[in-house]
């Protein structure tokens, strides 16, 4: 009985870690700009509309924040094969992982704005010097919470894979969790401010980004201050809820029924949330209303 | 991203920088060999440069590929050139001395076999696909190769005669007192997986950042090298696991250097091709809007 | 990076291109020869398990509603991200339950996993719509159907202007899971099928026991299984150049090119994995 609260334990706090770690993750990565609506950052100059955000195009989240989360935990776990305390190695590790990060987002912007050259987007380097350091304190909450859970789920719930695999799988998740949850409100709701609210940005008015803010001329870390207030929570939340109920359903259900417990559980939730996007779905045709009349003609 | 992508023009050929970066990545995986031949650790980091020598290549290559506009993302690239290399290069590693020339054999075999699914079956029909499938994956398996020559000591699977260094043994301190362990090795701890996506990003890198119509050949070429030394660095932090204090530190040391020289490097290759350089500027008038 | 993709022709039909099919049922073959001289039963009976993983993963991928960049910006349905690792996310998070529930038995850690997929993307999914409808204000449109084909409910008068459509439809977010199901399933039937086989053995290859060597079974098995779950998730990938709303979208139909090409990847990178071992 012990085990099982100690495990019901841990398991919560993997999930508040993870829920930590997604929403850094989606600040993180809107301050920089990395993911699929900086395809709209990199469009804009194109167009002619010059700016001052941030370009930060590693590769994809997911495969970014893989290796971001791989790295700390590879890293700790070097540092704990050397009889070094836990904590202290994944401080270490995930020091060092922001460390690689910071240099990667800086040659990603310098190189992406040197090649649009052609349309005249100048380098700022106070961009380089005033966002890289905001998106490496994210990126350190971030890896930090992350590798922290991993290390849980191998040291404490005895989960055979090692923490560095450990870290490739979940900072993998982590990032598409995040990405797919945050990218639309970054890409969206804040580059496109000006277009009409409740509707897709029309394909017409791509890289015509908002760059004036209140006062002077908008940056990354105004963008960091209004994705924090939403897109960052709910990744925030979708991640924690993956992790938290992945962990919740194994732990207290696994013994029940040779591991079918766990099965009938998982599918029950799974059934869940199928219930609830639905109500959504609905509730929003209902109250939005369709923007055209539906056409009469059957075809 | 509406980025037209050209075909390169001007600049080192292709097929100059795949002889160099196979010849460079052989050459620096046998001299990490000297370890074994030696009996010291001393000459881990030839593995080091080795990796970087095919991760150079290899960006050159998602370059190429790159140009025909492949469907999904650049980052894409990298993953499947390590995730066949991966493949490979654990399959070469039993063959001790020999591993390097299985690894290129058989990475070749699996990246031309992927190029004709992805080509003939999947209907994508872009001329250089075989081609650039089988290069990245024989430079997936060879950086995956060089980097863990420099974790570890040595490439091969298990221990080779008197020289007890190999990706599957480690060793654990308990009371002073120095036992052999499998589940703290390079394996046995999955510190491949780490290495594997150090690769994948770093390959991918070059190119996804330096992508758009400025791009210039020396500069994302110096842009990955920088991304292989900064690899490379964290792999050197890594080894101390697992060789001798010394060789990491030589390690991390030429990792250090390198890095630096390539950093400063492209930042100054960035300076000559951006349009202007400024600090706490506000964004120039631009006629018509 | 979708759009890189938007201008292209390849990819365009969505037959099965009959040489091809035939010259890679012989590699094929050749594979579980050459798996059968060296390995015997053992061996084919893993490669079995490997190809059969192999296919799901290659066909779950088609499931996942993934509308790359234009997503983001409300212009296209689907998940503002990239589908192989949107795929992999989930398919990697089945692989963690699963290899969880390795001791329990093949059944129940296949079925664990796939689980464990199908919560992933049930999460993600629903998280995507949330945004869209709480966040922006924009209801759930496809622009590949006139009606969605579970729920009957129209869609075109819900396509904002100047737009291919947004969110997440109810048959977009069914796909998502069934891909997040077959996902987790593939991933894990790889690596249980090559845990098998490393922990038969190793052992003998290692000259160590059973307990000694099963750090380094499992995370051999998990990098392979890793590895190849991303070589076939891109090659589905390029099948759907890189977006695809889920199963009502034309795109979909290519999916049988896409099996054979999972089948004989698998079977290349799957007979490297248990060879390892064995000769």
């Amino acid at each position: 009985m012990d085990n099982i609260v100690f495990s019901i334990g841990i398991t919560a706090l993997a999930g508040a870690l993870a829920t930590v770690a997604g929403a850094a993750e989606d600040v993180e990565s809107d301050i920089g700009s990395q993911g699929d609506p900086n395809s709209q950052v990199q469009l804009a100059p194109q167009m002619g509309y010059i700016h001052r955000i941030y370009n930060k195009a590693i590769a994809g989240e997911p495969p970014a924040w893989g290796l971001w989360i791989a790295l700390g935990a590879g890293i700790a776990w070097a540092f704990m094969a050397m009889q070094i305390n836990p904590i202290l190695a994944i401080v270490l590790g995930a020091g060092l992982a922001t460390f690689v990060q910071g240099v990667y987002s800086t040659t990603a912007y310098l190189g992406r704005t040197a090649s649009l050259s052609k349309f005249g987007q100048p380098v700022y380097i106070d961009i380089i010097k005033s966002m890289t350091t905001v998106t490496m304190a994210h990126a350190f909450v971030a890896i930090f919470a992350t590798v922290t859970l991993c290390h849980l789920m191998n040291a404490a719930l005895g989960h055979p894979f090692p923490l560095p695999l450990l870290g490739l799988v979940w900072g993998i998740a982590l990032g598409a969790a995040g990405s797919a949850t945050g990218n639309p409100y970054y890409g969206k709701e804040r580059q496109y401010q000006t277009q009409n609210f409740g509707a897709g940005v029309p394909i017409s008015a791509s890289g015509n980004i908002v760059r004036y803010a209140e006062a002077g001329e908008r940056n990354s870390l105004d963008n960091g201050f209004f994705t924090a207030k939403l897109g960052g929570p709910a990744s925030g939340v979708c991640f924690g809820l993956i992790v938290f109920l992945e962990l919740w359903r194994t732990v207290l259900f696994e013994k029940i029924g040779a591991g079918w417990g766990a099965i009938i559980v998982g599918v029950i939730i799974i059934l869940i949330f199928t219930i609830i996007d639905r109500y959504i779905e609905v509730w929003a045709r209902k109250n939005y209303g369709p923007y055209t009349k539906p056409e009469e003609t059957s075809s | 991203m509406s980025v037209k992508v050209e075909v390169i023009e001007g600049g080192v050929p292709h097929q100059k920088i795949l002889i160099a970066g196979l010849v460079l990545a052989v050459i620096g995986l046998y001299l990490s060999y000297l370890n074994v031949i030696v009996g010291t650790q001393m000459f881990a980091f030839f593995g080091g440069l080795a990796a970087i020598a095919a991760l150079v290549w290899g960006s050159h290559t998602i370059k190429v590929l790159a140009s025909y506009g492949i469907g999904t993302g650049v980052p894409s690239a990298g993953m499947i050139a390590f995730g066949s290399g991966v493949i490979a290069f654990l399959f070469a590693t039993k063959y001790g001395v020999l591993a390097p020339i299985v690894a290129i054999v058989l990475a070749a075999v699996i990246g031309a076999i992927l190029g004709y699914l992805a080509n003939e079956v999947l209907s994508m029909h872009i001329p250089v696909m075989i081609k650039s499938l089988t290069e990245m994956a024989v430079v997936g398996a060879l950086s995956l190769m060089g980097f863990s020559a420099m974790i570890t000591g040595s490439f091969a699977f298990s221990p080779q005669g008197s020289f007890i260094f190999s990706l599957t043994t480690g060793s654990v301190k308990v009371l002073g007192m120095s036992l052999p362990s499998y589940q703290s090795s390079y394996i046995g701890g999955a510190l491949i997986a780490t290495v594997f996506l150090l690769g994948a990003i770093a390959i991918q890198h070059g190119f996804n950042a330096c992508l758009g119509p400025g791009w210039k050949q020396d500069r994302m070429l110096m842009l990955v090298a920088e991304c292989g030394f900064l690899s490379m660095m964290m792999c050197a932090i890594m080894s101390v696991a697992l060789i001798s204090l010394a060789a990491a530190i030589l390690s991390f040391i030429v990792g250090l250097l390198g890095w630096y020289y390539t950093y400063t490097k492209y930042i100054e290759l960035s300076k000559r091709d951006a349009a202007a350089w400024l600090d706490a500027k506000p964004i120039p008038e631009v006629e018509g809007h | 990076m979708s759009a890189l993709g938007g201008a292209k022709p390849a990819g365009g039909s969505t037959g099965i291109a009959p040489v091809p099919t035939l010259i890679s049922l012989v590699i094929f073959v050749i594979i579980f020869a050459i798996m059968y001289m060296y390995g015997g039963s053992l061996g084919v009976t893993a490669l079995i398990g490997i190809v059969i993983g192999g296919l799901l993963i290659g066909f779950g991928v088609h499931f996942v509603p993934v509308g790359g960049a234009p997503a983001a910006m409300g212009q296209a349905p689907g998940i503002a991200t990239g589908v192989a690792m949107l795929a992999a996310g989930g398919g990697l998070a089945g692989l963690f339950g699963g290899a969880w529930a390795a001791s329990q038995g093949t059944l129940v850690a296949v079925v664990t996993g796939a689980i464990g997929g199908g919560l992933m993307l049930a999460i993600t999914c629903f998280f995507v719509n949330f945004v869209y409808i709480y966040g922006m204000g924009i209801p759930a449109a496809s622009g590949k159907v006139k009606k969605d084909p579970i729920t009957g409910d129209s869609q075109p008068e819900y396509k904002s202007q100047g737009t291919e459509g947004h969110g997440l439809p109810f048959v977009s977010f069914v796909g998502g899971v069934i891909g997040g199901i077959l996902g987790g399933a593939g991933g894990t039937l790889i690596y249980l099928m090559l845990l098998d086989v490393y922990n038969a053995s190793l052992p003998g290859v290692m000259k160590a026991t059973a307990v000694q060597v099963e750090p380094i079974a499992v995370s051999l098995a998990g990098m392979f299984a890793i590895g190849m779950f991303l070589v076939i998730a891109v090659l589905a990938a390029y099948n759907i150049t890189g977006t695809i709303e889920g199963p009502h979208d034309p795109k979909f139909k290519r999916f049988p090119r896409a099996l054979i090409a999972s089948a004989v990847a698998s079977a290349l990178c799957g007979v490297a994995a248990i060879m390892l071992v064995m000769v």
